[in-house]
């Protein structure tokens, strides 16, 4: 009976512990719990947060709904070029042939952007077309099937010519690019319908030269150029795998123009073909006057490793020829309509197996120094045509609209290696030939003997 | 020629056949609260069987995504393209039409029922053997009791919660809202934890171990407790609690710009069908339909209901004088630090 009281306190004091021990083991869970929402907390936050992002792509900023993002990227590419048994002084050299920041991104989730500039000075460049500003656009996008592009790009016509510089399958691109517009001001409707089965594009341009570039602001004239592209890539969305990454299409302008006119270039680009131009006293001149039409068929064909495209052009421009006469100072005038054509067909082949591509492509095993990675190598090949109007060179009475020492045609055929070290740097190593029907064959004239070029190209892009 | 013209027929002809001739499929997303997973995904798949027979064949996959109901509202503000919004109170919804102007503000007469195709109520889980012997609204403020509920800043199912109590005692104090403000500070001092959503709390409550009574839906009270088993909580069914009604609204500016328009409102007008109603009444919702109601009438516990015009107005009324920055909530959180 003594021992009762001792008993019952025990009881209680074991009761009270038990009581202690779910109180703190409440408290102990409420704070894990806590812990827990608090991380998930942070982590909303931090999914709400701007994103920054480095990588191969080159650098990203964006807002958390990306709604708002730009992109800094750019490509460098430092060349050589190099005439074998040539006798033209002065033209071998390493150059910058392009360095390109690129600046582009989205607002309010259906505005993209893009500025690219150019601080690079190709040989090949003119005022026009080796302008500071290379791109400069806007592009709403509210539906992906009609989007509506707005300020200075590359207008839809010529295949290669739409190709990214930094993409290219040779270091220099081939003849029908010489008959196309480069970039140029205006408005352009396009989009992909049927899943990515056909792409067009539709848009109103100041109007370039062939091969021309138009200044950021301001056209040469009243005149505006139409240009449209059609392009099908019927099996794209089929179970027929060697077919679903073939591509036809058909692309051309329409419009009227005025002023200087082209001096066409080979894949070496050297000077082969200039419409007569003078000063003086006396002098001949040609300029375009009036209308300018260009029709562009082309299509490419990528299976595997292999890939092909190849493209036909047909450039028609009204011009006249002005020849200002002694001592009477009469300006005499005369018009003719050139048709230019031009075509070319290039074929590609990774030994290293990787899935050719129209877009650019990533190596499947980058190359790594002690390690097993050799990155990926391409081998290409291309053959091309650019015919000059036999009536630009007058002849049996009729007068001549090119200089003496311009070809009527060329022919060119190249091959060349492409190493991808990894998806930013891509080392090009070319050899073309170009052979001239035409032209001077004095001593030094371009034209004298068949060019035999090696260009060789180191690019890092990101 | 004509050779030219059969190489390209017969290449139109394989174009033609190879691509796939069926409808394109088509994606729905629907933006809804956090108790509703189980519920839309059994509905989800009836919904696109039903729609792939009623359109001849066209495929549809439906997406749902789930979080606490005023965060969701907000996502679909700043973005996320829902078709349809299926969300915890109205206004949520109002909060969509209003502040996006992405659907008319009278969405709610667009369907029967306010728009409502169910209802549900706020009831109590407790762990089994109720320890602490709650049986009302009144026994959630005695000290040492911990309660679990979700934050009605950023939970739909946590307003309906707030707004159940709040009833509770201005209907027991005969209207007198001081007392129902005080009744409410006890209540929330005795919240340990304050979840974002419902799904969250019930977490905190049945795999946290923490608390001794969950406030929930009705349905996700019947759904716990019959997933975990009836031998580790017990469901409480206070006398009088407050009707929720969950509502639902196809987001029109999301439609149009997709051309889902027709297929949002079939999706949600299917949810008043007997067959949709039967599968809201499977997930523990109260159903609209007579006929499901009465076929599921022994599922669902006998309780008094109030509504929220009861005892607080309407939804803009109830979040400016308690949700609103500064409002009741935030005045009896500040009181209870």
């Amino acid at each position: 009976m003594l021992s009762m009281p001792a008993v019952v306190s025990g009881a209680d004091d074991i009761e009270a512990l038990k009581k202690q021990i779910q109180e703190l083991d409440q408290k102990v869970r409420i704070l894990e719990r806590k812990n827990e929402l608090n991380a998930e907390s942070a982590e909303t936050k931090s999914k709400d947060s701007p994103r920054l992002t480095a990588g191969t792509s080159g650098f990203s900023f964006s807002s958390a709904d990306t709604n708002f993002v730009l992109k800094v990227r750019g490509y460098v590419q430092a060349d050589g070029r190099f005439y074998v048994n040539d006798h033209i002084p002065a033209n071998d050299t390493f150059l910058m042939r392009r360095v390109r920041p690129i600046f582009e991104g989205t607002v309010f989730k259906y505005y993209d952007y893009r500025i690219m500039l150019d601080f690079a000075s190709g040989i090949n460049s003119s005022a026009a077309n080796n302008g500071f500003l290379q791109d400069g656009y806007l592009n709403i996008h509210y539906w992906p099937q009609f989007q509506i592009q707005v300020g200075k790009f590359k207008p839809p016509v010529g295949l290669e010519r739409l190709q990214s510089g930094a993409n290219l399958l040779f270091a220099e691109r081939g003849l029908p690019t010489q008959l196309v517009p480069n970039r140029d001001v205006g408005i352009q409707l396009h989009g992909e319908l049927f899943n990515g089965a056909l792409n067009y594009q539709a848009g109103v341009f100041n109007g370039v030269q062939d091969a021309g570039s138009g200044d950021s602001d301001v056209g040469t004239d009243d005149h505006k150029d139409a240009a449209a592209r059609l392009f099908a890539r019927p099996f794209k969305n089929t179970k027929i795998g060697p077919l679903q990454g073939l591509g036809v299409g058909v692309a051309g302008t329409y419009g009227n123009q005025a002023g200087t006119l082209p001096t066409f270039r080979t894949p070496g680009q050297q000077a082969f073909f200039s419409y007569a131009t003078g000063s003086g006293n006396t002098f001949t001149n040609v300029v375009a006057d009036g209308e300018h039409w260009r029709l562009v068929p082309q299509a490419y064909w990528y299976w595997g490793p292999f890939g092909v495209f190849g493209e036909y052009v047909i450039s028609s421009q009204k011009i006249r020829r002005d020849v200002l006469t002694a001592p009477t100072n009469a300006v005499s005038s005369g018009f003719d309509t050139a048709h230019n054509g031009a075509w070319q067909v290039a074929a590609s082949w990774f030994v290293t197996g990787e899935q050719n591509s129209f877009s650019p492509v990533t190596p499947s095993h980058p190359l790594n120094f002690g390690g097993e990675g050799w990155g990926a190598l391409e081998l290409a090949g291309r053959y091309g045509e650019l015919t000059l109007d036999d009536e630009l060179f007058g002849g049996g009475g009729a007068p001549s609209f090119a200089t003496g020492a311009s070809a009527r045609k060329v022919r060119s055929w190249g091959v060349g290696v492409n190493w991808y070290l990894n998806k930013n740097i891509k080392l090009t190593l070319d050899y073309d030939q170009t052979k001239f029907r035409g032209g001077s064959k004095r001593p030094g004239a371009v034209t004298a003997q068949d060019e035999r070029v090696i260009i060789s190209r180191a690019q890092f892009s990101f | 020629m004509t050779k030219m013209i059969r190489l390209l027929l017969m290449m139109v002809t394989l174009w033609a056949v190879s691509i796939d001739a069926a409808p394109k499929p088509i994606t729905l997303l629907n933006v809804s609260y956090d108790p509703t997973r189980e519920l839309y995904q059994e509905y989800n798949d009836t919904f696109e069987k039903w729609w792939e027979t009623q359109s001849g064949g066209q495929k549809v996959s439906v997406k749902l995504s789930n979080g606490g109901s005023s965060k969701q509202s907000r996502s679909v503000i700043d973005g996320l393209p829902a078709d349809v919004v299926t969300l915890a109170l109205a206004y949520d919804i109002d909060a969509i039409a209003e502040k996006a102007r992405m659907l008319p503000t009278n969405w709610q007469s667009r369907l029967p029922n306010n728009s409502s195709p169910y209802t549900s109520t706020i009831i109590f889980l407790v762990r089994k053997g109720n320890p602490k012997g709650i049986k009302d609204w009144d026994d959630l403020v005695r000290e040492g009791v911990a309660v679990v509920t979700p934050n009605p800043k950023t939970s739909g199912s946590a307003r309906w919660n707030y707004m159940a109590a709040w009833g509770f005692e201005l209907r027991r104090t005969k209207g007198d809202e001081s007392k129902a403000k005080e009744f409410l500070r006890r209540l929330y001092k005795n919240v340990p934890v304050l979840d974002t959503g419902a799904r969250g709390a019930t977490t905190t409550f049945i795999e946290r171990g923490i608390g001794d009574v969950l406030i929930n839906w009705e349905n996700e009270i019947l759904l716990g407790a019959n997933k975990l088993g009836k031998d580790k909580f017990e469901m409480i069914v206070p006398p009088a609690s407050i009707l929720t009604e969950p509502t639902v609204a196809w987001v029109d500016r999301t439609t149009k710009r997709r051309n889902t328009e027709a297929l949002a409102k079939a999706y949600l007008e299917h949810l008043y069908s007997e067959e949709g109603q039967e599968i809201i009444a499977k997930n523990y919702y109260r159903p609209r339909s007579e006929a499901a109601a009465k076929k599921h009438a022994s599922q669902f516990p006998r309780v008094e209901l109030f509504t929220l015009a009861d005892v607080a107005g309407d939804w803009q009324k109830a979040h400016k004088t308690h949700f609103s920055d500064g409002g009741i909530f935030d005045q009896i959180q500040r009181q209870n630090r």
